[in-house]
């Protein structure tokens, strides 16, 4: 299990850097993805419309949420659908396996929900003593492998061909193929049985609808609808914060997702489901568990900035715009959710302590609130949680804090601010070689940045005739 | 026009010709160019890196340098600051007193080929440069103050100069300020990519806007022993070469 | 136990949304705005709907045919089966849903499969190479065909067996995805199970590679029926 953690988050970036085949797999998925979103974009004139519309009414729910809330199970649950809150990740995996166990299920499948993967479900369940297949290609894919997904949309964006040919050789006996069809038509057959003879079908929830108490769930493989129309009970996982208002407002997120998420319009299948049927010779499950998950959402509520975090449609644009994910991946995080959204989700979600170089690990440049369907502001919240960092000490940096202290001394006076110039400039002459400061060795020390700059790029020095200078000598006569 | 010259820190100590242009450019343009020597930092590193009271102490030191200037404009050769003294009111919300002087200073603050072309209404500022150049969008230019066209049309009046547009031009150069130096390893896979770029294009030189994302870039270019120059936009403006 | 983690959450989603409310002022919002507008003309007659959801359809991967009575219907669904025997798809046994419209299918295909059979079990479904269904909506917009279970059994059978034939009234056509739910969502309340289909399934998790046919159908077929 690649159980890499937050806490190491900057050896885990060097190792993924190191990785060649994971950066060209990268590379190439990432701007493969760019370019379809934009072009999906693009193909709308009132994108920009559509985005605004869409955070209006996050912000709208989000700000009424236990109304809506208490709404949506009303709703759903006058016609037949059963709910349970679950306060954390436990509780929701012990409410799903009793869930489970008192109706002697054995075969479960399961198809893909980020909301599980963070409560660790799979776990539990066979901890219990369950068998849980994941349907969902990449998710089926990671399994097999033992992994974690290292994307919200593509679990397996890390893995080449050759490396799922090598997976299923080895896991399934067939003999290696570098013909996609193939390798999915042997997920596809593999999977069959397992649909057939399962008696607990597990889902995630996109959306769930307040006005007509309707859970929307979104694909393409139609996995999704094989789990939640064939077993007799269905388990549908969602996060408190994916409800919507109205049933019509579901216009505007599936033109924003889809497109969003893999530059389609839409995506093959929408199941909308509304509680469970009412004829019992019918079609579907018998019964309909929804389990809603708070484990530290509800927090986030707190706080304008933090708030619109939970706007969040899992679409994953952040990540395939997001410079530093490009490079590294997703399980150099060391979070359930990488990527940007990942970086302010998870140090709330999980705790400033284990999780604080995460929003540091961004050059805020915001391509990423760019491309958000819902205009969260990521790099605000980043700094947002920096502040937070800092403040919380929990970063340990004593150092930087006290360069820091020291830095704003300096910079708030500005005699002071002109004499460490000149000191500067005279101190650095011991670095100085051929007009740059170039590649540290032991004098590095003196300061990490410096070396830590220095070990790719050569610095220029401070100027021995500063502009302050030149305004003095030349400049400032001309007034 | 009365314009205060707010140099930033980097271009004071490390870049100083890039603060010489703007003045030389400034006048040219026909305003007249004040300099408060009493300016320091507009508090970018210190908020940037979630040091909020440290930026707040250099913040309010910015306002009140600033405030005593009878100037229309504060203007500086830097996307980054001038986003930064935008955020300022933003910094001191807690403080309705400070929040009010920060947002007299943000709004009369502009990035030099913004209050070039969007102030002033002037692209033509009478440069020539031979040689063939790309231009690299700083990020907080870009992405916080819109500026993205401005700059290319500057660009595009110098006299002998031929513009091309590299791959990307809009994808972050690395830098992120302290995050170059916390991340060094990652900074410098997403500066290659961009180094990449500008080898596609085959220029002589990298413009851009921002002195951080030259360092970044000139320090990468400098270590691999490339030809290719990297100039600040000012620099450019300024030449009559 | 369970009703206090229900109040222990609503209570901790109410406590901290009023703890927001002195941050909340300072913060400007972007005004509601209802966007109807749409990127192209609305249209409303039948026969540039049939044309507009045919060439969506296409877009997706799927087939579709435009016929003008039951006649021509019972000819493109023997084509379609002519065009698949050609393939690994070599089709024997075909499921057809129980709707009144398309009874007339059951019989008059008996003699081109081994096996033609009205609503089968879940578990039978698995045996079949061929569903055969009508639909109850249809997006042009985006050549979605629109199912609701309750009004026909056709959850499965357009789900389970690799090819899918859907035969469609061209009345049932709407232009936009707006449209539809406002007619899903009739008289308070809308049907227990809906389901949207644009296009054979398809995935792109290896490489971002697309590879069509992976749970749900490969095929997918919409025999667009035009009203006599």
């Amino acid at each position: 299990m690649n159980h890499l953690s937050s806490e190491t988050f900057d050896d885990n970036a060097r190792s993924a850097l190191a990785d060649v085949q994971l950066r060209g797999a990268l590379r190439n998925a990432t701007s493969l993805f760019g370019k379809r979103r934009l072009a999906a974009a693009a193909s709308l004139q009132n994108w920009e419309e559509l985005r605004s519309q869409a955070r209006s009414i996050k912000d709208e729910v989000l700000l009424h949420l236990d109304q809506y809330l208490e709404q949506f199970v009303a709703n759903a649950e006058s016609r037949g659908a059963k709910f349970h809150w679950a306060r954390n990740a436990a509780e929701a995996n012990q409410i799903i396996c009793k869930l489970i166990a008192d109706r002697g299920g054995k075969k479960i499948v399961k198809s893909k929900s980020m909301t599980t993967e963070e409560t660790h479900l799979n776990v539990a369940l066979e901890a219990a003593g369950m068998e849980v297949v994941e349907t969902d290609l990449g998710e089926y894919i990671i399994q097999l492998a033992d992994e974690t997904p290292s994307h919200i949309i593509v679990p397996a964006i890390h893995k080449t061909k050759r490396q799922i040919s090598e997976l299923f050789t080895s896991e399934l006996g067939i003999p290696p193929t570098d013909d996609v069809d193939k390798l999915t038509a042997t997920a596809r057959a593999t999977l069959r049985d397992r649909f057939a003879q399962a008696d607990v079908g597990i889902s995630g929830v996109n959306f769930g609808i307040a006005e007509t108490g309707t859970i929307l769930i979104v694909e393409n493989e139609g996995n999704i609808r094989l789990t939640t129309s064939l077993p007799r009970t269905h388990i549908a996982v969602m996060g408190i914060e994916k409800v919507l208002p109205r049933f019509s407002d579901v216009d505007v997120f599936l033109k924003l997702l889809p497109r969003s998420g893999t530059g389609q319009r839409l995506t093959t299948y929408q199941s909308f489901i509304t509680g469970v049927k009412q004829d019992e010779a019918a079609e579907g499950p018998n019964e309909l568990h929804v389990v809603l998950l708070d484990n530290g959402r509800s927090r986030m509520l707190a706080h304008p900035i933090t708030r619109q975090s939970l706007a969040c449609i899992r679409c994953g644009a952040c990540l395939n715009a997001c410079p530093v994910y490009q490079q590294i991946g997703g399980h150099a995080y060391g979070s359930v959710y990488p990527g940007p959204i990942g970086a302010v989700i998870t140090p709330q979600l999980v705790g400033l302590e284990k999780t604080a170089q995460l929003p540091y690990a961004s050059s805020l440049c915001g391509a990423c609130r760019e491309v958000c369907p819902v205009k969260i502001d990521i790099p605000r919240l980043l700094l947002h949680l920096r502040g937070e960092i800092t403040e919380a000490a929990v970063n340990k940096r004593r150092w930087e804090q006290l360069a820091f202290k020291l830095w704003a001394l300096v910079m708030s006076r500005a005699r002071v601010y002109r004499v460490s110039a000149k000191l500067g400039g005279i101190l650095q002459r011991l670095l100085v070689r051929d007009g740059k400061i170039g590649k540290l060795n032991k004098s590095g020390w003196l300061a990490p940045p410096l070396l830590a700059w220095t070990s790719g790029r050569d610095l220029r020095p401070i100027e021995s005739k500063t502009f302050r200078d030149k305004w003095q000598s030349e400049l400032k006569q001309r007034d | 026009m009365l314009v205060s010259l707010f140099v930033t820190c980097l271009v004071d100590q490390l870049w100083s010709s890039v603060g010489v242009s703007t003045v030389e450019v400034l006048r040219r343009v026909g305003c007249e160019v004040q300099f408060d020597e009493r300016q320091t930092c507009c508090s970018q590193p210190a908020f940037n890196t979630g040091y909020r009271d440290e930026a707040r102490k250099v913040g309010r030191h910015f306002i009140e340098v600033f405030e005593s200037s009878k100037a229309e404009a504060i203007v500086t050769p830097s996307g980054s600051c001038a986003a930064m003294v935008h955020h300022l009111p933003e910094l001191f919300s807690a403080d309705e007193r400070w929040e009010k002087r920060a947002r007299a200073i943000a709004d009369r603050t502009y990035e030099l080929s913004s209050f070039l072309v969007r102030v002033l209404r002037c692209e033509d500022v009478g440069a020539s440069w031979s040689g063939r150049v790309t231009w690299h969008d700083a990020c907080h230019g870009l992405r916080d103050l819109n500026i993205r066209n401005e700059p290319r049309n500057l660009i595009s009046k110098v006299k002998g100069i031929e513009f091309v547009e590299m791959d990307n031009a809009d994808s972050c150069c690395g830098f992120g300020g302290t995050f170059s130096v916390k991340y060094p390893e990652i900074s410098l896979a997403i500066l290659d990519q961009k180094i990449e770029a500008i080898e596609r294009a085959k220029v002589d030189a990298v413009i851009s806007g921002d002195a951080s994302c030259l360092m970044q870039i000139g320090g990468r270019l400098s270590r691999k022993g490339s030809a290719v120059k990297v100039m600040h936009i000012a620099e450019l403006l300024a030449s009559q070469a | 136990m369970l009703s206090n983690a229900r109040e222990e959450i609503l209570g901790s989603i109410r406590k901290h949304l009023a703890a927001s409310g002195p941050f909340d002022a300072g913060e400007t919002n972007d005004q509601v705005v209802q966007s109807k507008s749409h990127d192209f003309e609305i249209k409303k007659n039948t026969e540039s709907l049939i044309e507009l959801f045919a060439e969506s359809l296409e877009a997706v991967d799927g087939h579709c045919v435009i016929v003008n009575n039951e006649q021509e219907v019972i000819d493109a669904v023997r084509r379609i089966l002519v065009d698949l025997r050609a393939t690994r798809l070599s089709p024997k046994r075909m499921a057809v849903s129980d709707a009144d419209e398309i009874r007339y299918l059951v019989e008059s295909m008996s003699s081109e499969l081994d096996e033609v059979a009205k609503a089968p079990s879940a578990t039978e479904l698995f045996g079949f190479d061929v569903g055969l269904t009508s639909v109850q909506g249809a997006i042009a917009e985006t050549g979605t065909l629109v199912l609701e279970a309750d009004r026909e059994q056709n959850r499965l059978i357009s789900l389970v067996p690799p090819v899918h034939i859907a035969v469609l009234d061209a009345a049932k056509i709407s232009c936009t995805l707006g449209e539809t739910l406002d007619a899903l969502y009739r008289d308070g309340k809308v049907s227990p199970a809906i389901t949207f289909i644009s296009g054979p399934s398809r995935t792109a998790d290896i490489e971002l590679t697309l590879a069509i046919g992976v749970h749900g159908p490969q095929e997918l077929y919409v025999i667009v029926k035009r009203a006599c």
